[in-house]
Formats: C-alpha cells, sequence, structure tokens
C-alpha cells in the first residue's frame, strides 16, 4: 500500500474508528516511513485542537427556538383541517384507476387548459363582478379572522391568526386584533403566533411603536425575544434606544436582555 | 418505550405532526452546531437549524419510511444552507466572540495557549472550501461515522474517507502557516 493510501487512514485512526486490522498495519508502516510519522504528528496536534473549537453539547434546545416551532406546528395542524388520510379518501374517489379513464381525463385536462391557457393570456380588463367578489372574500377574511382571534379556544384563535396571514392587503381591524392578542393573550402559542402574523403590518411606524411598547408589558421572554427579533428582521433602526434600554434593565430576563443586546447591534444602536 | 427516530418520522410522515416536537428535541441542539460550524455565525445557525425543522414539516411527505432519519435531516439542512447562500451570497463570517490577539504582553500560560490556537483554527477553519469545512464539521464536530456522512452527503464511503484526509490536510496547512511553526 503506498503512503498516500495510509495517510487518508490517519483521521479514522485519530477519531478511534480504524478497524484493529488496519491500524495495525497502520502502525507497522510508520515504524519504517519518518513521512507519514511527521504527518501523524501534525494532524493529531490539529485533532486535538479541533477539541477545543467543539460547543458544549447542548441537552435540550433553545425555548425559545423550541416555542417557535411548536406554535408552527400548531398552526399547521391548524391550516391541515382535514386528515391526511379524508385527504387520501378524496383523491381516490375523483381520480380513476383505469389508465384508459386517466388517459382520457388527461386529454381533457389539456384541451381545457388550452382553452383557459388562451382565455387567461388575452390582455383584457378584470370584470366588476370579479373585482367585487374578490373585495367580498377579502372582507369574509377579515371577518373570519376576527371572529376566531375572539375564541375562548387557543386552537381556535390560532387559525384566526392564521386566517389574518392569508389576507391580501393589511387590515386595521385586524392589526387592533393581533396588537391585542401580543398583549393581551392568556395563551403564549397564540402571542407568539401573533407577533408573526403582525409582520405585514409593520409597514405602519404605529404598529412599530405599538410591538416596542409590547416588550415591556410582556411577561413571557418568549414573546419579548420574538418581538425584539421581528424588529431585527424589518431593520425598524428607530427600536434602537429602546433595545439599548431593554439590554440594561435588570428586570427583564437574562435571555432578552442579550437578544436585545445582539439586535441593538443589529439594528446600529451604540454598544 | 422511547421509539427512534425513524420510527417516530414515520407516524409523523402519516399526518402525526405533534411527534414532531421529540425529533425537534433530539437533534436541533446539534443541526445548530453544524451550521454554526459552517457560518461561524451562532444567530444564524439557530434560524438555519429553524428553518429546516419548518422543512421536515413541509416536506414531511418525502422522508422514506425507513431510511436514516438524520442524514436525511442534514440532507435538508445542507439544502437550506445551500438556498441561504444562493439568497445572501455571504461570506464565512468570523465569530464575534474571538478574542484579540495582542503580541507578547499577555502571560504565556496554558489557557491563553489554548485560546490563541482555537482562534487560528477557527480562521484556518472558516478559509478551507465549503466541502472541505463541511466534511469536518460532520466528523469532527458531529462525530459521525463515515456511513452516515456518506448517507449526508450522497457518495461513496471512500470518498469521504480520501475528503476528510484532505480536509485535515488543508487546514493542518493553514493552521501552521498562520502560526509560524510546524508540529515537531
Amino acid at each position: 500500500m503506498s503512503c498516500e493510501r495510509f495517510r487518508e487512514q490517519i483521521p479514522e485512526c485519530l477519531a478511534g474508528r480504524l478497524d484493529p486490522a488496519a491500524r495495525e498495519r497502520l502502525v507497522e508502516h510508520l515504524e519504517s516511513c519518518a513521512g507519514c510519522r511527521t504527518e501523524v504528528a501534525e494532524l493529531n496536534a490539529v485533532w486535538r485542537a479541533m477539541e477545543n473549537l467543539k460547543t458544549k453539547p447542548e441537552d435540550a434546545p433553545d425555548p425559545a427556538a423550541k416555542a417557535r416551532f411548536l406554535a408552527a406546528i400548531e398552526g399547521y395542524k391548524a391550516g391541515m383541517g382535514v386528515s391526511a388520510e379524508q385527504q387520501q379518501t378524496r383523491r381516490v374517489l375523483w381520480f380513476p384507476r383505469r389508465p384508459v379513464w386517466q388517459a382520457a381525463m388527461a386529454a381533457g385536462l389539456l384541451l381545457a387548459g388550452i382553452f383557459a391557457g388562451r382565455y387567461v393570456a388575452a390582455p383584457r380588463q378584470e370584470a366588476p363582478e370579479l373585482t367585487q367578489l374578490r373585495s367580498q372574500v377579502e372582507s369574509l377574511r377579515q371577518l373570519v379572522a376576527l371572529t376566531m382571534l375572539q375564541q375562548q379556544s387557543p386552537g381556535a384563535r390560532l387559525r384566526g391568526v392564521s386566517y389574518s396571514e392569508q389576507m391580501a392587503e393589511p387590515d386595521p381591524q385586524v392589526e387592533q386584533a393581533l396588537l391585542y392578542a401580543v398583549n393581551h393573550d392568556t395563551n403564549v402559542n397564540v402571542r407568539l403566533s401573533a407577533v408573526d402574523a403582525l409582520q405585514k403590518f409593520t409597514g405602519n411606524p404605529e404598529v412599530l411603536r405599538a410591538m416596542v411598547d409590547a416588550i415591556g408589558v410582556q411577561d413571557s421572554p418568549l414573546v419579548q425575544v420574538a418581538l425584539v427579533d421581528l424588529l431585527v428582521q424589518v431593520h425598524a433602526r428607530g427600536a434602537a434606544p429602546a433595545m439599548a434600554r431593554l439590554a440594561q434593565d435588570a428586570r427583564v430576563d437574562e435571555a432578552v436582555r442579550q437578544r436585545a443586546a445582539w439586535a441593538m447591534g443589529k439594528l446600529g444602536g451604540a454598544q | 418505550m422511547i421509539l427512534d427516530d425513524e420510527a417516530i418520522m414515520t407516524e409523523v410522515r402519516a399526518g402525526d405532526v405533534g411527534r414532531l416536537e421529540t425529533l425537534f428535541d433530539r437533534h436541533q441542539p446539534a443541526l445548530v452546531r453544524y451550521f454554526v460550524g459552517l457560518t461561524g455565525n451562532r444567530p444564524l445557525g439557530e434560524d438555519l437549524a429553524q428553518e429546516s425543522f419548518f422543512r421536515v414539516l413541509k416536506y414531511r411527505h418525502t422522508y422514506q419510511p425507513g431510511a436514516n432519519f438524520r442524514a436525511w435531516l442534514y440532507q435538508i439542512g445542507r439544502n437550506v444552507f445551500a438556498d441561504h447562500i444562493a439568497r445572501r451570497k455571504t461570506e464565512v463570517a468570523m465569530p464575534e466572540e474571538v478574542p484579540e490577539i495582542r503580541g507578547n504582553e499577555m502571560p504565556p500560560d496554558r489557557e491563553f495557549q489554548k485560546k490563541q490556537e482555537a482562534v487560528l483554527l477557527r480562521r484556518a477553519l472558516a478559509a478551507l472550501p465549503g466541502d472541505k469545512r463541511e466534511v469536518l464539521v460532520l466528523s469532527r464536530f458531529l462525530d459521525m461515522k463515515y456511513e452516515e456522512i456518506a448517507a449526508v452527503l450522497k457518495i461513496e464511503v471512500g470518498t469521504v474517507k480520501v475528503r476528510v484526509y484532505r480536509a485535515m490536510r488543508e487546514l493542518s496547512d493553514r493552521f501552521f502557516a498562520l502560526s509560524g511553526e510546524r508540529a515537531s
């Protein structure tokens, strides 16, 4: 075996994963090869030094990250609406099993696609009825979101937040309902989801100010961190002084203070 | 009874998405370490790990029952990282917590030497090409076996072996060049 082949085994040997027979052959080779001995010494020095770069493995995920993920799972469940089994059943019901009918259906869809493509490609004004319908759907979404945000069940309120995210146009009433949820909802997951949903309203300076104020009234560090993160995400430079105060406030949770200090750096605040 | 990752992911795939919490608890900290190793930036590493788990949730149907879950998770993680690079075109940032080295006025104790060594090694690691840095993060920082790394990177085990050696060789060259010495 060439020196190169032996050298390729060195990292495996340093990790203690080389099988005994291969290790024996490597050791035997090293006894007679000064070049490979130097190679082992150098790689060993670096291998050991890398131990100091290893961050201490945490036993559990960061609580804020976990809360966000759990909120996402809840939102996902709420959005699923029907179970996977029901979806499967529906698919089986309308999709033909026999290849000949599948082919016929495919051809039909192709023709419909061509027809629809021509119709869609033609430049035209949107019909007033369609505009009106869109507007009605949007109003309905707002109504559903507002109604659900006022329900007793946290799951229903989460779905309300989820509905609000589907709205094309930010609505002041929904904006206020979300801010209310951030400040007063008893369920942390709803508050976290409401923070995420507020993202589309951050073009409004009033909302940004309300978010900064909300940090002070929160009793949950997770929500405080989520608010700080959103302010950084939307580059709310005006929030830098508030972040500086938060980072210095001894009454605030330490993790929140650290996040605020990080946010201050990101937003260009004084160090 | 403690279920293995693959059994849990099979349940998630079937629609029981709440079971993902267990997989998140088991793998999120290591996934953060993987991204911190690649980027040198902890907050970014946490964000990328979060995005990876969101994709696990979103693309749970693509998991093949019985397939190694950890390898599948890191394949998703690699895609997340590739998308991040494409979107941001970022360079690997030097870690912010690295202490500054100031000539010889510091006491030459062992603790300081270790810190100095760590700083140089971080720099050497950050200067490696991405594929070499990644293979070292997987093998040295996450202690993955070559077979598992091969599954994550979708390459042969023999290729992993050669790539780890070459990465170590280049890291060693860069490290000793920075520190101005060779091992004796």
